[in-house]
């Protein structure tokens, strides 16, 4: 009998497999649960990357999967509880005092469903909890999906959603709502209502403290707003002026009870230290100037895509954390960042793809970053092989970690995201001036002299331009024709290049600078306007 | 071992003086002529510097430059060039006018109004020292709210009482302190 049982076991086990709200949302729940990646993987017992997969693109599968979208249902649920919670604490005391007041003694706990419609529109009645679900399921007036739980049962909030059942209409859903789009329409509707209950005004702060990194940088704007009573220029120019401390500040305040300290003023090394006032230093960055010297035959149509927030996606790289400590003649480590004497190997295909190092005049060694070096040694690794490994003669590195501006970064990026869905010009130029000029006043500048890290600032230049690299072998990889890198952001292509990047304008994501024709018999292409 | 080094760099150990990387420091933010005053550019633009007004030439004659007007004028229509004593003189008298002149302000941010500057202090070097004798000295951090001793003889460039300024500055970071005393860098803004 124990042979059938343990088929019955497996029978059991298979069955529907639990929804999962699609990769970014999955992503987007966790940032803004605050949780790491290695929080949760531990949690799930997966590794980190294995998470980070499932947030970008596979799929858990088996009993994982089930634990996973309990973890992402839970998530849900609470977070939408808080934000809503927060929203309410914010704007009830004002303006809805009056409708709250007129409609709670109504709003007893929820026990018939004609209670339950109304109760939509005023469900800070304290006493039940609504729960936002990942994969809606059916409500339980009118039969459609929907996204939340109130008190156990699924159920919309709003008596418009159900009107259907409450006009008196059959319970069959009507053939105009897809039920495929419905697995994300409950973040994706609630979502910008409450957003513009929040851009309302700054009353709102007079009830909330500032929480964390994101915060800081809304109150700066909306201070700004309100100093220059509204006006956008003056109140732009006023927070790009002090864009520098307030990046400094914003550092400070991600570096809140983290592992490793921010070293502002370390000893730096000879090299890195400018040899004239105006000269530069010894390090080289790699920066990208390429154009394909032959185009394939025949006229083509090239676009000049734009890499969005290059720097800000730069701000994740292997950044030494203490002095630079000197050493010759040992292997590369993993564990280690900072600056390298090598002698770059040969680079053969100049034709079609530009020589990781730039556009180098001099023959010999040279001083590269850490971001280069790795780009070369993966280059010249198994899976590429594209050159020979690069020769390293000398080092200056330190204890690397990754993590040390990411939440820095993850900050800007949030209120990036923001500000570009609400069109919010004012916060957008101000990230933008925070972490360009965080990035070019990071070295020996006088207009920032807390940071001294001239090798932070070319490392993070450098993952900018190994960065564009990555991008060109992609393209290249994928069949398009690279026919110009240059700079920090500007691509250009021939071919279909929508089916390699997503347009748009998140840092993952490209955007379209300009189009033109190149000709057939010309060497050079440069930029014939058509 | 709370208390000061008797006989540093026995074991190997490398640094210098906390007092010196701090002065070091305060030259750096001080800033000043870049050229050398061996080059004409560099001695004729310290000569400009401290003829500017009678004050500072006052003041520079008080730091050691004891030289006729005559010589100074001859100096300055470049019809003469000063010795080498005489270089070194004007570096010198530089150094020190500038060190007054700027150390007002310097000590302002500084202070910044009482919050004062947060100071790294960067360990001594270990890397010669046998593998026993090591011991895990670490990167420390303090602000440093009152600097008006630490500047006051950096600018009379006293090293004495600038050392002890410093020590009894580093006394606030606990009963290691005296593993401070010797460092390889200290590191603040102003």
């Amino acid at each position: 009998m124990s042979d059938f049982d343990a088929i019955d076991s497996l029978l059991d086990a298979v069955g529907p497999e639990a929804e999962l709200p699609p990769c970014p949302v999955r992503r987007e729940l966790r940032e803004r649960a605050r949780l790491s990646k290695a929080q949760v993987a531990r949690a799930l017992g997966v590794s980190p990357s294995t998470l980070g997969g499932w947030e970008s693109g596979r799929d858990p599968a088996g009993e994982v999967r089930t634990k996973y979208a309990y973890l992402l249902d839970g998530l849900n649920a609470k977070l939408a509880t808080e934000t809503e919670s927060a929203t309410e604490t914010e704007a009830a005391p004002a303006a809805e005092q009056p409708v709250t007041s007129g409609t709670a003694p109504t709003a007893t706990p929820l026990s018939s469903p004609d209670l339950g419609q109304d109760e939509g529109i005023d469900r800070d009645g304290d006493g039940d909890d609504v729960e936002l679900l990942a994969a809606p399921e059916p409500c339980v007036l009118c039969g459609h999906p929907a996204g939340q739980r109130v008190a156990g049962f699924a159920q919309h909030l709003t008596p418009a959603d159900c009107r259907p059942t409450a006009a008196g209409a059959p319970a069959a859903p009507p053939a105009g709502q897809p039920t495929a789009h419905t697995s994300k329409t409950p973040l994706r509707t609630t979502r910008p209502a409450r957003e513009a209950q929040r851009s309302k005004g700054p009353a709102r702060h007079a009830f909330q403290e500032t929480s964390g990194p994101v915060g800081l940088i809304r109150e700066a704007v909306q201070g700004a707003l309100a100093e220059h009573r509204g006006d956008v220029d003056a109140a732009t120019a006023a927070l790009v002026r002090r864009a520098i401390p307030d990046a400094m500040r914003l550092l400070d305040e991600t570096r809140k009870g983290a592992r490793y300290d921010v070293i502002a003023h370390p000893w730096i090394p000879d090299i890195l230290k400018k040899q004239t006032a105006r000269g530069a230093d010894q390090i080289w960055e790699a920066r990208p100037k390429w154009t394909r010297h032959e185009l394939p035959p025949g006229r083509h149509q090239v676009t000049a895509l734009d890499i969005n927030g290059a720097y800000l996606s730069a701000l994740k790289t292997h950044l030494p954390l203490g002095r630079l400590e000197h050493s010759t003649g040992l292997a590369h480590d993993r564990r280690r960042s900072g600056v390298h004497l090598i002698t770059p190997p040969e680079w053969e295909h100049e034709a079609v793809l530009p020589n990781p190092i730039g556009q180098r005049d001099e023959p010999g060694p040279l001083w590269v970053t850490e971001p280069t070096l790795r780009l070369l040694l993966r280059l010249s690794g198994p899976r590429h092989q594209l050159c020979e490994p690069p020769q390293i003669h000398e080092s200056y590195t330190s204890g690397a970690t990754e993590n040390l501006l990411e939440k820095f970064r993850i900050a800007l990026k949030d209120a990036r995201d923001t500000a570009i869905e609400q069109g919010d010009t004012v916060t957008l130029e101000y990230v933008k001036a925070m972490y360009s000029k965080f990035v070019s006043t990071m070295g020996e500048s006088n207009y920032n002299r807390e940071l001294y890290r001239p090798d932070w600032m070319h490392l993070i230049r450098s993952q900018a331009f190994a960065n564009l690299w990555l991008k060109a072998l992609k393209a290249h990889d994928e069949g398009l024709a690279v026919v110009r890198a240059m700079g920090t952001d500007e691509l250009h292509v021939i071919g279909d290049w929508r089916r390699v990047f997503a347009e748009g304008r998140a840092v993952t994501e490209v955007k379209v600078k300009d189009t033109y024709t190149a000709g057939t018999d010309t060497a050079e292409h440069t930029g014939e306007g058509e | 071992m709370p208390q000061k080094n008797i006989d540093f760099g026995r074991f190997g150990a490398r640094g210098i003086k906390g007092s010196d990387a701090v002065a070091r420091k305060l030259d750096e933010l001080a800033g000043g002529i870049a050229t050398p005053v061996t080059a004409k550019r560099g001695w004729m633009a310290r000569l400009h510097y401290l003829t500017k007004s009678t004050q500072t030439l006052k003041a520079a004659q008080d730091a050691g430059l004891t030289v006729t007007h005559r010589t100074l004028k001859a100096w300055l229509e470049g019809k003469r060039r000063p010795s080498k004593t005489s270089l070194e003189r004007i570096d010198q008298a530089y150094r020190t006018v500038r060190r007054h002149n700027v150390a007002r302000h310097l000590l302002r941010r500084l202070n910044r109004d009482g919050r004062g500057t947060r100071v790294e202090i960067h360990p001594l070097n270990q890397s010669q020292v046998p593998q026993q004798l090591q011991r895990v000295v670490e990167y420390r951090t303090m602000n440093v709210r009152r600097w008006d001793r630490i500047v006051g003889s950096w600018a009379a460039g006293d090293h004495q009482s600038l050392d002890a300024a410093w020590q009894d500055t580093i006394v606030d970071l606990g009963s290691q302190w005296g593993q401070y005393e010797y460092v390889t860098n200290v590191g603040f803004a102003a």
